[in-house]
């Protein structure tokens, strides 16, 4: 073969599998090239081949079982909690430390990348983000690595956060115009949250954004002093979601340090527990809006802020919505925050009113006490990070949450206290499904599954025009809903639990249903299809 | 029939693993063992070696005279910087790191150097400072302090009255010296929720369920487990059945209705003063 002839090979491959930047900005059908599919966190797909009427004739294309790894530290057997990325065909998806490309159509494995584990958290990773022919993977010990997509080879790394420092990385990082959005986790020893953007080619800081002001900024006066302010916590552990048209990134800002033990940080604690809108050119604030100021009880506002468009009070806006962690749910203006809805979709005993801007207002009573403070929301708060959906077609948006009660203690009563200082403890959790009416925050219905109950990792929500809401409940079950009235209408026994959001596309004229349960990945199509 | 299934979705709750951090709660006050106690948080977190005890006490005698006046008892600060929080600190496994800085001081900083300690001396001061960061860091070692502030007479009028507890539950019958069997804060969370939780603090009894076939023919047993499309119970003879959920109908026994209840009506005085009460059932 001659020289000139490999390079044209090469281009063709290396075309057939690189990802178009315009796919980022369509809504996905032939391909599912970022965490949520689009950036609109919907986790809606028009396709409609897989529909209500023909369900009963799913059927399994292929499932991979992850055979290779084994135990991971701390955490057991592995656990796909990421959104596999499909583009020309492959799938990407994650495990801490761990890359896989399958083939789409027949789920045989083109290539593995293993990271030696050198400390971090192993307790998830949510996948990758796509630009061309590259990768991007976070590590649990924050290195950023760009893999070649054709074969899984790095090309490079950078470092993000220390480890030692108690920071930990899960993110799938996002991809906007030239910039890889990268965000941290940690809330074990006090350190302060950021968003950073990287250069695509070298992975070179761009931009970073605190969460939490220096000495003298905005948002300063939300702190009693700049040591609280500087290890006051805020990580940005789950990708955002983007507005092309407005150019601005929404990200969910995780909760305020110390955890539990609030009393060395009165005040809001800006810009923890919020909402907020960047412009993703200089990673400037345009707004925000704090779902859960002065947040003591470890309920990060890192829940997806799902963007649409959509009438309210009879006049169409430019939406966001947010089912969080607190029990709140939020439908801000996106165009410039202004709060249309604050209302719980579970209990919310821990706050006694709405201030002017449209947030909470936390009651002191029901903060963590040395003797137990009783709320009427789970322990670990009224849903988490697994993928909420939004349905253009029924109006509302869907969660997988909990509902019930929990004691939640202060352990540090030092005037200066340090790590959680507390901890949230037993109490009733009960497993729900809810469909939320989002210009009135009304639950439009709610199914409280009948067995089992939901930790921090539970199944994610997919929607589709299929009139189909694809999720799962607590004991394995895979099941698809009318999404207009929560009625079963087809479900299938998985090995374990749905741990991760299901996702969807047409591949050779065939829709595909990609679901992740433990450290299994299953396929469907239709029967004769 | 929605109760029953409400009850049980909490009942079979009991199979979730304590999951730990970004995600999650911290196993709060559980002993040593398996996932979220000492280890296994400290695992989990990868903080490193575990102290080592016996040195941190001795270096606590050392560390107190010559270190606490600028960093605290407890090393989180006070003229001089927090040491808990320190990168040096958090980066030192054995003292590697932390000795050369306090026998060769920061003089640039204002610290001075404290050249009169031993290497081992420098290893116990160290050590000191790995268990500051322990008790803080490591979630699987968190103590409550004390939950008994209630008045124990207005708990015993609760229990009696408002709270109706005395129509299942006796002091000197079902109850008698529970107060010696659990810590009190044990006792606050089984009456605040004595099903299956998911951070332990209860355990699923067996329920009694009864399934009517279409028939009319009824079995009776103890449920394995109830999803929205199956429902499958051992009878008493030990044998497994299980139905389609929509052909049979399902009676559950509902034992933990009044708790449930109860957790509306709660204010957070009445429940510490029934902990009060319960705490004196020696």
């Amino acid at each position: 073969m001659k020289p000139y002839s490999i390079a044209l090979l090469t281009a063709s491959l290396l075309a057939a599998q690189a990802l178009d930047p315009k796919l980022l900005l369509q809504p996905p059908t032939d391909a599912w090239p970022t965490y949520n599919g689009d950036y609109s966190g919907k986790r809606f797909s028009p396709l409609n081949q897989i529909h209500s009427t023909n369900i009963d004739s799913l059927t399994l294309a292929w499932m991979y079982r992850i055979s290779n790894v084994g135990p991971q530290r701390g955490v057991g057997n592995p656990e796909i909690k990421s959104t596999p990325l499909m583009v020309n065909g492959i799938l990407y998806f994650t495990i801490p430390d761990h890359v896989w490309a399958l083939d789409a159509r027949t789920g045989e494995e083109i290539w593995h990348y293993g990271w030696e584990d050198h400390g971090g958290h192993l307790v998830g990773q949510r996948g990758l983000g796509m630009y061309g022919d590259w990768l991007y993977f976070m590590t649990p010990d924050c290195w950023f690595l760009s893999l070649n997509a054709k074969n899984g080879k790095e090309r490079w790394r950078q470092k993000i956060a220390d480890e030692k420092m108690q920071y930990f990385c899960t993110m799938s990082p996002l991809v906007v115009k030239n910039h890889i959005l990268v965000g941290v986790g940690g809330d074990a020893m006090d350190v302060p949250g950021f968003l950073e953007s990287r250069d695509p080619e070298s992975g070179e800081l761009q931009w970073r954004w605190n969460t939490t002001p220096r000495k003298g900024e905005p948002g300063a006066e939300t702190w009693p002093n700049p040591q609280a302010m500087e290890h006051g916590g805020g990580m940005t552990w789950m990708p955002g979601t983007y507005d092309p048209e407005l150019n601005l990134i929404y990200w969910g800002t995780g909760n305020p340090n110390p955890v539990f033990a609030g009393q060395g940080r009165p005040g809001a604690n800006l810009w923890t527990a919020s909402i907020v809108a960047l412009n993703p050119d200089t990673g400037k604030l345009v707004w925000y809006h704090q779902p859960s100021p002065h947040d003591t009880h470890d309920w990060d506002n890192v829940e997806t802020c799902i963007l649409f468009d959509g009438l309210y009070k009879g006049r169409q806006r430019k939406l966001l919505a947010q089912a969080a962690r607190n029990g709140i749910f939020t439908l801000l203006d996106r165009t410039n925050g202004e709060s249309l809805v604050t209302k719980g979709y579970v209990g919310v005993n821990w706050m006694k009113g709405i201030d002017a801007k449209g947030q909470p207002i936390p009651d002191p009573a029901k903060e963590p006490k040395v003797d137990g403070s009783l709320v009427n929301t789970p322990g670990a708060g009224g849903t988490n990070w697994p993928p909420p959906s939004f349905d253009p077609e029924t109006r509302l948006f869907y969660v997988n949450g909990k509902q019930g009660y929990s004691v939640t203690y202060l352990t540090d009563d030092d005037p200066e206290p340090q790590g959680y200082g507390g901890s949230g403890g037993g109490g009733l959790n009960e497993p729900i499904l809810e469909a939320i009416d989002y210009q009135t925050g009304n639950i439009a219905w709610k199914h409280v599954y009948p067995s089992g109950g939901f930790g921090n990792a539970f199944p994610g929500i997919l929607t589709t025009a299929g009139k189909l809401l694809f999720t799962g409940d607590p004991v394995g079950n895979l099941i698809a809903y009318d999404p207009d009235n929560g009625k079963p209408l087809w479900h299938l026994h998985l090995n374990s639990m749905v741990s991760n959001g299901p996702s969807t596309f047409l591949l050779d004229g065939k829709q595909y249903l990609i679901v992740g349960a433990g450290d299994t990945l299953w396929a469907f199509k239709l029967a004769g299809k | 029939m929605y109760r029953s299934k409400r009850l049980v979705a909490c009942l079979l709750a009991a199979a979730i693993l304590p999951l730990l951090a970004q995600e999650d709660m911290p196993p709060a006050a559980r002993g040593g063992r398996g996932p979220g106690g000492r280890g296994g948080t400290r695992e989990f977190l990868g903080l490193g070696p575990a102290p080592d005890a016996a040195a941190a006490a001795r270096g606590e005698k050392l560390y107190a005279p010559s270190c606490g006046f600028c960093h605290g008892d407890k090393a989180r600060g006070a003229s001089g910087p927090n040491l808990v929080r320190s990168e040096v600190v958090l980066h030192d496994e054995k003292g590697e790191l932390i000795g050369p800085v306090v026998s060769q001081g920061r003089p640039d900083k204002g610290m001075p150097a404290f050249a009169q300690f031993t290497k081992d001396q420098l290893y116990d001061i160290a050590e000191f400072l790995h268990m500051q960061v322990e008790l803080v860091a490591n979630r699987g070692i968190y103590r409550r302090l004390n939950v008994v502030t209630g008045d124990a007479k207005a708990g015993e009028a609760y229990f009696n009255g408002a709270g109706g507890c005395n129509a299942c539950h006796s002091p000197t019958g079902d109850l008698a010296h529970i107060g010696s069997r659990f810590q009190p804060d044990q006792l606050q969370t089984r009456f605040i929720w004595p099903g299956p939780s998911l951070y332990g603090g209860g355990r699923a009894s067996p329920q009694k369920v009864t399934v009517t076939l279409p028939s009319g023919e009824t079995v009776t047993g103890t449920l394995k487990r109830q999803d929205d499309f199956n429902i499958s119970l051992y009878d008493a003879q030990g044998n497994y059945h299980s139905w389609p959920r929509d052909s049979v109908k399902v009676q559950i026994e509902d034992k933990l209705g009044a708790h449930r209840d109860l957790l509306a009506k709660y204010t957070d005085q009445d429940m510490h003063n029934l902990t009060a009460y319960l705490v004196t059932l020696k």
